[in-house]
């Protein structure tokens, strides 16, 4: 049951403080409105899609398991709420309640049968449920669940020790990935506003009808066709009920203005998302609509809305021409899809929520980059956008500045005046290193992504935080291996073991393997092998088990909505898990701590081999014991030349180690048949790792975050932002095919009165 | 091409109030983004601008900071929402100026 004491920290606090009219903000009274019921509405868990999955589930034993799959994702259409709320222009919700989660039982059941109880009263990412549900789940739908998640049957592949290493051993992770399939997605934004689902229900119909039953390929379309057919209809009968209600809505209402309004919504609703859009309104509709069902469909973070200035301007063009719409109405339009998908939370497990709290489910749009032939893109909406959030205030959606050289000034300006209102928003992308990235996204050391010059400039932008993607072409988890290599430091210095007393299992145990004892390590470059030699096992091991989870996923865990939303997925017959994208990538690499690894690799080559003013022994033994009795030493190592000065005995360390790691990963084949792409971008994680991972020779103490992202370790760049820069500049961006990942700090008194 | 740049948005209920900048830290900060990104060729940045003794209070004192938002690492969220350790790193992190 809820607990009764006063939160003092977390979500439950800040829930707690928001519920008043203290967020109702927005440029105009109907966004303050919307924005003040999202903030009276506390995260709430909804099983309307865990029911409707256990109800097929049920029905369907013994039949093909896409069959499976697509009949239960169909039926959670079928189940979706119909309410209509006042003050809302766009139609539909994903939950029964704002802010609720109809989270994703057949990923999360093995860990909510056991952490259901702590759910209401948790410190971090609380979530409210009925006593009726609670019942429902604990009684009839985790009972069924629990034993079938992919994690549960990726446990059938590996004995139980690497099944818990992976999750809690705290070096080389899988833990991020396993309950996030349907995730890290652009679908094809343009095409499904432009021309509605319904092509998409004639392409699989034509397609169907044209299988040649003596054909051996035939036998498995006909189940995929079948079942998207299914899934289409269930959405096309989903915007008719919310047609219906938005009718009868506006039947009951006496204020002729919202009635107005809402005989014009259920106008709407007949036209989209079901068939094209005929006005800005009706595209933002399709982009709200496709943009939940996806977050429903798929477990994952992160539906991104990609370039959102270039696919929605011609509608905003055309209106404003036509006079029936204004630059304010349409950023009220924006404003109110912000609010509406900060209302879509992420559901996590209580370890999970103490690492990543917060709620955030990572939608992304971005504005500016180039057009097909290389111009800048820019427009009226791409200012629009970044302006909506200055007065919407919301976490969600990550908005971003695609940048290049022709980037216009009074763009720029207008993102780094966002930037100096302190929400963090936006990010900012450099347009070459995306576009670059994605020429080799996937493509393995050397090769070449599937992608083209057109494809990567007309649709290329980035996924969830920085990952690089194409709107309709790409699909694959992005955030699924990670490796700690702050802990392959430990490792390197202590024969491959992981410390004694800190978080997470294999405490004071070989946790990769002996990669030589320090007293063996006599030269520099000895020392330099075993720490390489340390993040290639790390890297080696979470491979090997995502090959693992990836064949589960495409055999078990279908997404029929993601793939009617991949250009040529029709016409390969083929599921998004499956590899029915142009290009389909990961699951991927992640680095978190690199500059402890750095700074540490740095701190060893000058006290250890250059100034010999200890031995590798004396500063495994530091390590192992905190440093208590070598303050001396401790002092010493912390002096050392430090990742973010431009001072290049550091950097040299750093662009190598930086190199090894993309390298490494790059040559690993993944299930589809693409390679796997390297990435630095684990956001705060680095601070559960931090608490799993024992002292490290840059000096830093046992337990204690080790360095964020990319960034240099905190505090260590200590020259100013632009020697910093310079230091980041050293590294070969394009090498990370999955994206990289910079936090600055910049004072507000600089900016701004 | 207008842009609300140049003829100002009319919308009379909002509650946001444009803040007054300082023009020789604006410049700076579009010139480190450009310096950054399409010189040194950083791939992505983004920036916490809140300045550390305002969120070493917010911590004090969450009761008074009910929408106070950090970036974290990729995304923004509630300072209230989030563990203390983490806001102890992001405290930790290096505060820049020019």
């Amino acid at each position: 049951m809820a607990t009764n004491h006063t939160p003092t920290a977390g979500a439950a606090l800040g829930n707690e403080l928001r519920a008043g009219t203290v967020a109702k903000v927005g440029s105009t009274k109907r966004i303050q409105e919307l924005n003040g019921m999202l903030h009276s509405n506390r995260p709430n868990v909804d099983i309307t899609r865990a029911r409707a999955y256990t109800k097929v589930y049920r029905e369907t034993e013994g039949m093909p398991s896409m069959m499976r799959r697509y009949k239960a994702s169909a039926e959670v259409y079928r189940s979706l709420s119909d309410n209509v709320y006042d003050y809302e222009q766009l139609v539909g919700w994903p939950t029964k309640r704002i802010r609720g989660a109809n989270f994703a039982i057949e990923l999360h059941a093995h860990w909510l049968a056991d952490d259901l109880p702590n759910l209401r009263g948790r410190t971090y990412d609380p979530f409210e449920i009925t006593d009726e549900d609670y019942k429902e789940l604990e009684e009839d739908l985790l009972p069924y669940w629990k034993e079938k998640t992919m994690a549960v049957q990726w446990g059938h592949y590996v004995d139980p020790k690497e099944w818990d290493r992976a999750q809690f051993g705290g070096v080389s992770d899988v833990s991020n990935y396993l309950c996030a399939n349907g995730s890290h997605f652009i679908p094809s934004w343009t095409d499904v506003i432009e021309h509605g689902f319904v092509k998409y229900y004639e392409k699989a119909k034509a397609l169907r009808a044209d299988l040649d039953p003596n054909d051996p390929e035939s036998v498995d379309k006909r189940i995929f066709y079948n079942g998207i057919i299914e899934v289409l209809e269930a959405i096309r009968d989903w915007g008719e009920r919310m047609s219906a209600a938005c009718a009868r809505k506006a039947a009951q209402e006496t204020d002729p203005v919202r009635k107005q309004e809402l005989e014009k919504m259920a106008e709407m609703m007949t036209r989209v998302p079901w068939g094209p859009a005929t006005s800005f309104h009706d595209a933002c509709e399709t982009a709200w609509a496709v943009c939940f069902f996806l977050f429903v469909e798929g477990a994952g973070p992160s539906i991104t809305w990609g370039r959102f200035d270039q696919y929605m301007y011609p509608y905003y063009k055309a209106d404003i021409e036509k006079g029936i719409l204004t630059p304010e109405s349409a950023m009220e339009l924006i404003e109110e899809l912000y609010v509406r998908v900060t209302s879509n939370v992420w559901f996590q497990s209580t370890q999970m929520a103490y690492i990543f709290g917060g709620y955030y489910r990572y939608p992304h749009l971005d504005v500016g980059g180039l057009d097909e032939k290389g111009k800048d893109a820019s427009n009226e909406l791409s200012y629009l956008c970044l302006r909506a959030m200055r007065y919407a205030k919301t976490t969600s959606p990550a908005v971003s500045l695609m940048l290049h050289q022709k980037t216009p000034d009074a763009l720029l300006y207008e993102a780094c005046e966002l930037a100096a209102e302190g929400m963090g928003h936006p990010s900012f992308f450099n347009c070459e290193g995306l576009y670059e990235m994605l020429e080799h996204r996937a493509g393995g050391l050397d090769g070449h992504s599937n992608y083209n010059r057109r494809d990567i400039l007309k649709y290329g932008s980035p996924i969830g935080c920085v990952e690089p993607g194409a709107e309709g072409l790409q699909y694959g988890h992005t955030d699924s291996g990670i490796i700690n290599v702050a802990g392959c430091i430990f490792a390197a210095v202590t024969n491959g073991r992981k410390a004694e007393g800190v978080d997470g299992t294999y405490c004071g145990q070989v946790v990769t393997y002996e990669s030589g004892a320090p007293e063996t390590l006599t030269t520099f470059e000895d020392f330099y092998a075993a720490v390489k030699g340390q993040v290639k096992y790390a890297i080696d091991e979470c491979h090997a088990n995502l090959l693992i989870c990836e064949k589960i996923l495409a055999e078990q865990f279908n997404l029929p909505t993601f793939t009617v939303l991949l250009d040529g997925a029709l016409e390969r017959a083929k599921d998004a898990t499956a590899g029915g994208a142009k290009v389909n990538i990961g699951p991927t690499m992640q680095m978190v701590g690199f500059a402890t690894m750095v700074d540490s690799v740095a701190a060893i080559k000058k006290v250890v081999y250059v100034d010999k003013e200890a031995t590798l022994p004396e500063v495994a033994d530091a390590c192992k014991k905190n440093f208590v009795g070598y303050e001396a030493l401790r002092a010493k190592l912390l002096a050392a030349p430090k990742y973010g000065n431009d001072d290049d005995f550091a950097d040299e360390i750093a662009a190598d180690l930086w190199e090894w790691f993309a390298h490494s990963t790059m040559r690993l084949k993944m299930y589809r048949g693409h390679y796997c792409d390297a990435a630095v971008q684990m956001v705060q994680s680095n601070v559960g790792y931090g608490a799993m991972t024992g002292a490290t020779p840059n000096g830093r103490l046992a337990g204690m975050p080790i360095s964020d992202t990319m960034s240099a370790t905190q505090q260590a760049d200590t020259n100013g932002p632009t020697a910093a820069a310079r230091s980041y500049g050293k590294l070969d961006f394009p090498a990370y095919t999955n994206g990289t990942l910079l936090n600055m700090w910049i004072s507000q008194s600089e900016l701004m009165q | 091409m207008n842009t609300i740049r140049d003829i100002p948005l009319n919308c009379p209920d909002a509650t946001y109030v444009q803040p007054e900048y300082k023009e020789a830290g604006m410049r700076n900060f579009t010139n480190l983004v450009r310096t950054m990104l399409n010189d040194y060729g950083v791939y992505h940045v983004q920036f916490n601008t809140i300045n550390k003794a305002t969120l070493i209070d917010a911590k004090a004192h969450p009761e008074n900071y009910p929408t106070l938002m950090v970036r974290v690492a990729g995304y923004s969220v509630y300072w209230t929402d989030i563990a203390e350790r983490v806001q102890d790193d992001i405290i930790n992190r290096t505060e820049h100026t020019f």
